[in-house]
C-alpha cells in the first residue's frame, strides 16, 4: 500500500514539476497558482503535504472513436469545447478569466483560434433564426474569437442569468463558474429560473441549450471553499441535470452531451483530476449519453456506487475487499445526479444485497441520502445489510484536517467489512 | 443628442463628473459600431516615469491636491424630460414626434383597453373567480409609449406590471383571460399565478416573480442578438425596487462591459409594495446609477407617452447602431394597489393617489391632446367605453365557461422529454385519481 502510495506521490510530482513553468507563465489567479503544485520537496517526510487519497485508474484506450491522444482532464475539456465551438457556431463561453485560458487551462486556445474565415458560408439555425430572423452570414464584420470566448465581470448571478438569456434565444451558451463554492450567487437563477423556464411558459420558452461547468471536489489544500461539492443542493430542483465525470474521456463525452442537451445542465469537473488524470480521449466529438450509470466492474457480493474523484477510491477499496475478505464488488459510477439512473442501481443491488455509497459532500442530506432512500422503498427484500454511507462530516470542509475529513479507503473499507459481516 | 448635451451641462454645473463624464455620456463610436471604452484607451498610453499622469488601469483621471468628496447630488436631480404638459399641449414642437392619427389613435385605446380589461379583472378577482391579479393604473403611458417605439420583433423582458407592452402588440383579450384563469386556452398551460403572461409570436418572454431575474437574462439576450447581427434590441423593464436587487447591479455593468443592444426600461412608480422611494435608495433614483456603469442614462415623464416614445426611439436607434445599452428611467405614479393582495390605504392617503388619478392621468393626457388635435370627441369616448367594455366581458365570460387543462399537463415541460421517475409518478397520480378522485375538482379539468 505504501510503494502504491509513493509511487503515485512520485509521478504526480514529476507530472507536475513537468508542466510547473508552463503553468506559471499561464496562471493568473494567484490561489490557483496553488494548486496541483507537487507536495514541496521536502527533507522531513513527517511535515511532506499528503499525497493524493486515491489512484486515477485509466479506462482502456477506446476504439470506436476514431484517433485517440493522450489527454489529461482539463485537456479533454478543452477538447470538448473546442468540438463544440467548431460544429456550433452560436456557442460561446464565458465567465471569468476564461479569456486567457482559465485558472484551470480548460479554455486555452480557444479565444485566438475561433476568428471565423472570409467566405463562411451562411448558417441557417431555426431556433436563433426564429427570435431574429435573420441567417447569421457575415460574422466576420463583427466577431472575432474575442465574442465567442469572453471574460465578465466578477459576478456568479450575471454570469448564470446572461447565460440564461443567450439560451433563451437558441444560442449555445457555456458558462463556467470559476470554482464550485462559489456558484451560490447564482443558486436563484439555476434553481428559479433556469430550471423552471420551460415548465412555467408552457414551453413556449427554454433555456436548455444553457450548460454551466464549474470545478469541484477535494484538492488536498482546498479548505471550505475551494473544496465544496455542492451535487445535493442541485439535486433537489427538477428542470436541470447535474453531471459528474470520473475521468477525461467520460468528462469530454458527457460534457458534449450537456451541451447539446436540450435542458440547462450543470457539469461539475473534479479538480483533483485536472493533471492527475491521463487516458487516451477521442479527437473527434462523441457522446456518453446522460441518467445512465456505469457499471464499471461486475461482482456478486455488494454495489458500490460513487461518482467523480470517489470512484477512483472505491475502485481500490474493491480491490482491497477482494484481496484481504474474498469479496466480489460490483461498481458502479453514477455520472449523472439527476435525473439519477434507478435502475440500473436496483438491478445491482436486487443481485449483491448490499449497497454502499460514498461521497466526499457531507453526509446529512447529501445524495447518498436519496439513494439510499429510493433503494430501500425499491429493493427493500433484497437487502441483507443497511446500506451504507461513507461520506464527508457534517463540518464545512477542513483544511489542515482534510486527510481526517474525507471519505478515504480505509473508511469505505472499514464499512464494506461492517455490512458483510452484518 | 440634444438630450445627452443637456443632461452634459446638468452634470457638468454640478462638477460631479467633469470632463471624463462628458466623455463617457458622449461616447463616439468606433470603426466597428463599437463604443471605445476607457480601459481599452488607458492600455494603449505609453508608460513613461518622466510624466506625472496616472498610471493606474483601473481609472482614466487626473491627480488632484485637495481632499474633496464628490456630494451625491439629490436636491436637484437628473432633470425629467417631457413633450406634453399636463394639458396635453406640446411644450416644445421641435420635440413633437409628428405620429400619425392612426398611431396615435392605437396608443389611446391599447391604454383604454387596458384600463378596462383590468377594471373587470380585478373585480373577478374580488368575487373569488381569478385567484390574484395586478392592475396597471397609471402605468399604461410607459408600456405604450415605450411598446411603440419598438420594432415587433424586439425582443422583451418584463417583470409583471407591462401587460401594455403585450396590449400594444395585439395580444388577445382572450389570451389575457385564458392566462389569469389558468384555462385549456393558457398557452403557459395553466402553470403560473395570474398576470404571468408570455408569448413567443409576440416575442414576449414569459413572466416570472422573482423580481430582477429578467435584468442579466436580457443582457444575454441582447449579446445574443449582436452576435447574429439581428439589428434587434432587447427590451428589459423593471420597477424601481427591483432596482435594488444584485441581479440589475449585475445586468447593468455586464450589458456594459459586453456591449448589448439593451434598453433598460425602469418604471419608477413611487412605491416597492409598500415601501416608498426614499426607502428604496438614497442616491437619485435608477437613471443617476447609469454614468456610474458607463451606460447612457435618460430620465422621462413616463405619464407622457410621447416622451416615452421619443426617449426609446432613439435609444433603439442608438443602442443597435452602436451596441451599447441605455438606461431609461420613467417616472410615473403607481395608482392601483400592489396587487388584489393589497391595501394600498395602509401606507399612502387617499388623497395622494386621487391627485394622480384626477390631475396627471396618462390616459388623460392623451385624451386631452387628440381632443385637441380634432381626433377625438366626446362621441367617440362614449362608444369606445361601450365598445371595449363589450369586448372584455365577452372574453370574460368566454375564458369563465372554458375547462381547467388535463391534470397530466402537471407533469410534462420538466425537462424537454419526461424522466422515467417522473412518468412513475404521473403514474401514481392516475392510479390515485381512479380510487379518490372524488375528492379532487376533476369536473372542472379537462379529461
Amino acid at each position: 500500500m505504501a510503494a502504491v502510495g509513493s509511487a503515485a506521490s512520485w509521478l504526480f510530482r514529476l507530472r507536475a514539476a513537468g508542466a510547473e513553468g508552463h503553468w506559471r507563465r499561464l496562471c493568473g489567479a494567484g490561489l490557483a497558482r496553488g494548486f496541483l503544485h507537487p507536495a514541496a520537496t521536502g527533507k522531513d517526510a513527517a511535515q511532506r503535504r499528503q499525497v493524493a487519497h486515491f489512484t486515477f485508474q485509466p479506462d482502456p484506450e477506446p476504439r470506436e472513436y476514431g484517433q485517440t491522444q493522450k489527454m489529461n482532464l482539463f485537456q479533454s475539456i478543452t477538447s470538448a469545447l473546442d468540438n463544440s465551438l467548431a460544429k456550433d457556431p452560436t456557442a460561446v463561453i464565458f465567465g471569468e478569466d476564461v479569456a486567457f485560458g482559465g485558472v484551470f487551462r480548460c479554455t486555452v486556445g480557444l479565444r485566438d483560434k475561433y476568428v471565423p474565415v472570409k467566405n463562411h458560408s451562411t448558417f441557417y439555425l431555426y431556433e436563433f433564426d426564429y427570435y431574429f430572423g435573420v441567417h447569421v452570414q457575415n460574422m466576420e464584420d463583427s466577431c472575432t474569437g474575442k465574442d465567442r470566448v469572453f471574460n465578465t465581470p466578477l459576478c456568479e448571478q450575471g454570469i448564470v442569468g446572461f447565460g440564461i438569456g443567450i439560451a433563451v434565444t437558441g444560442a449555445t451558451a457555456i458558462a463556467e463558474i470559476q470554482f464550485a463554492d462559489y456558484i451560490f450567487p447564482a443558486f436563484d437563477q439555476i434553481v428559479n429560473e433556469a430550471a423552471k423556464y420551460r415548465y412555467r411558459s408552457g414551453d413556449l420558452f427554454n433555456c436548455g441549450s444553457l450548460t454551466i461547468r464549474s470545478p469541484w471536489g477535494c484538492v488536498g489544500h482546498g479548505a471550505l471553499y475551494h473544496s465544496q461539492s455542492p451535487e445535493a443542493f442541485f439535486a433537489h430542483c427538477p428542470g436541470i441535470k447535474v453531471v459528474i465525470p470520473r475521468s477525461p474521456f467520460q468528462a469530454k463525452g458527457l460534457l458534449l452531451s450537456c451541451i447539446e442537451d436540450k435542458n440547462p445542465c450543470i457539469f461539475f469537473e473534479p479538480k483533483i483530476l485536472y493533471r492527475a488524470a491521463v487516458e487516451q480521449v477521442p479527437v473527434e466529438p462523441y457522446n456518453i449519453p446522460l441518467s445512465q450509470a456505469e457499471v464499471i466492474q461486475e461482482g456478486r457480493d455488494v454495489t458500490l456506487v460513487a461518482w467523480g474523484t470517489q470512484v477512483h477510491v472505491i475502485r481500490e477499496v474493491a480491490s482491497m475487499a477482494k484481496e484481504k475478505l474474498g469479496v466480489s464488488c460490483e461498481i458502479i459510477d453514477l455520472r449523472t445526479i439527476i435525473p439519477w439512473d434507478v435502475d440500473t442501481v436496483c438491478k445491482s443491488v436486487i443481485k449483491t444485497g448490499r449497497l454502499l455509497i460514498s461521497h466526499e459532500a457531507p453526509l446529512t442530506g447529501g445524495f447518498a441520502s436519496e439513494i439510499s432512500s429510493t433503494i430501500q422503498e425499491e429493493c427493500f427484500l433484497n437487502l441483507e445489510a443497511p446500506i451504507s454511507r461513507v461520506c464527508g462530516y457534517d463540518t464545512p470542509f477542513p483544511h489542515i484536517f482534510e486527510p481526517f475529513y474525507i471519505p478515504d479507503k480505509w473508511k469505505c473499507y472499514d464499512a464494506l467489512r461492517k455490512m458483510i459481516n452484518y | 443628442m440634444a438630450v445627452a448635451i443637456a443632461a452634459a451641462r446638468v452634470w457638468r454645473q454640478s462638477r460631479i463628473l467633469g470632463q471624463a463624464a462628458l466623455l463617457l455620456l458622449l461616447r463616439r463610436p468606433g470603426a466597428r459600431g463599437l463604443a471605445i471604452s476607457h480601459p481599452h484607451r488607458q492600455q494603449e498610453q505609453q508608460f513613461s516615469s518622466l510624466d506625472d499622469k496616472p498610471q493606474f488601469p483601473g481609472a482614466s483621471a487626473e491627480f488632484i491636491d485637495k481632499l474633496e468628496f464628490i456630494q451625491p447630488n439629490v436636491i436637484s436631480g437628473i432633470p425629467i424630460y417631457r413633450v406634453m404638459d399636463r394639458q396635453g399641449q406640446i411644450i416644445n414642437p421641435s420635440e413633437d414626434p409628428h405620429l400619425p392619427k392612426e398611431k396615435v389613435l392605437k396608443f389611446y385605446k391599447s391604454m383604454t383597453l387596458l384600463n378596462t380589461m383590468d377594471r373587470i379583472l380585478y373585480e373577478s378577482q374580488r368575487q373569488g373567480r381569478i385567484s390574484f391579479y395586478m392592475t396597471n393604473y397609471g402605468e399604461e403611458g410607459t408600456h405604450v409609449g415605450s411598446a411603440a417605439a419598438l420594432d415587433n420583433t424586439d425582443l422583451v423582458f418584463g417583470q409583471y406590471r407591462e401587460a401594455g407592452v403585450l396590449m400594444y402588440r395585439d395580444y388577445p383579450l382572450e389570451l389575457f383571460m385564458a392566462q389569469c384563469y389558468g384555462n385549456v386556452s393558457d398557452l403557459g398551460k395553466g402553470r403560473q399565478m395570474p398576470v404571468h403572461y408570455g408569448c413567443k409570436e409576440r416575442h414576449f418572454v414569459t413572466i416570472s416573480s422573482p423580481l430582477a431575474t429578467q435584468i442579466p437574462q436580457a443582457v444575454g439576450a441582447a449579446y445574443a442578438a449582436k452576435r447574429a447581427n439581428a439589428n434587434r434590441v432587447v427590451i428589459c423593464y423593471f420597477g424601481e425596487g427591483a432596482a435594488s436587487e444584485g441581479d440589475a447591479h449585475a445586468g447593468f455593468n455586464f450589458a456594459a462591459t459586453l456591449e448589448c443592444p439593451i434598453i433598460f426600461f425602469c418604471r419608477n412608480n413611487g412605491y416597492a409594495i409598500s415601501t416608498p422611494t426614499s426607502e428604496q435608495y438614497r442616491g437619485d433614483g435608477i437613471a443617476a446609477r447609469g454614468p456610474g456603469y458607463g451606460i447612457l442614462s435618460i430620465r422621462v415623464d413616463g405619464n407622457d407617452v410621447f416622451a416615452v416614445y421619443n426617449a426609446t426611439k432613439e435609444a433603439r436607434r442608438r443602442a443597435v447602431a452602436e451596441n451599447q445599452p441605455f438606461l431609461i428611467e420613467a417616472m410615473t405614479y403607481r395608482i392601483g394597489h400592489h396587487s388584489t393582495s393589497d391595501d394600498s390605504s395602509a401606507y399612502r392617503s387617499v388623497d395622494e393617489v386621487n391627485y394622480w388619478d384626477k390631475q396627471d392621468h396618462p390616459i388623460s393626457r392623451l385624451r386631452h391632446y387628440l381632443l385637441s388635435q380634432g381626433w377625438w370627441d366626446e362621441e367617440q369616448e362614449k362608444a369606445w367605453r361601450k365598445q371595449s367594455r363589450k369586448k372584455v366581458m365577452e372574453a370574460f365570460e368566454q375564458a369563465e365557461r372554458k375547462p381547467k387543462p388535463n391534470p397530466n399537463l402537471l407533469f410534462s415541460d420538466v425537462y424537454q422529454e419526461m424522466p422515467s421517475q417522473l412518468r412513475k409518478q404521473q403514474e401514481s397520480l392516475a392510479r390515485h385519481l381512479q380510487t379518490y378522485g372524488e375528492h379532487y375538482p376533476l369536473e372542472h379539468f379537462d379529461k
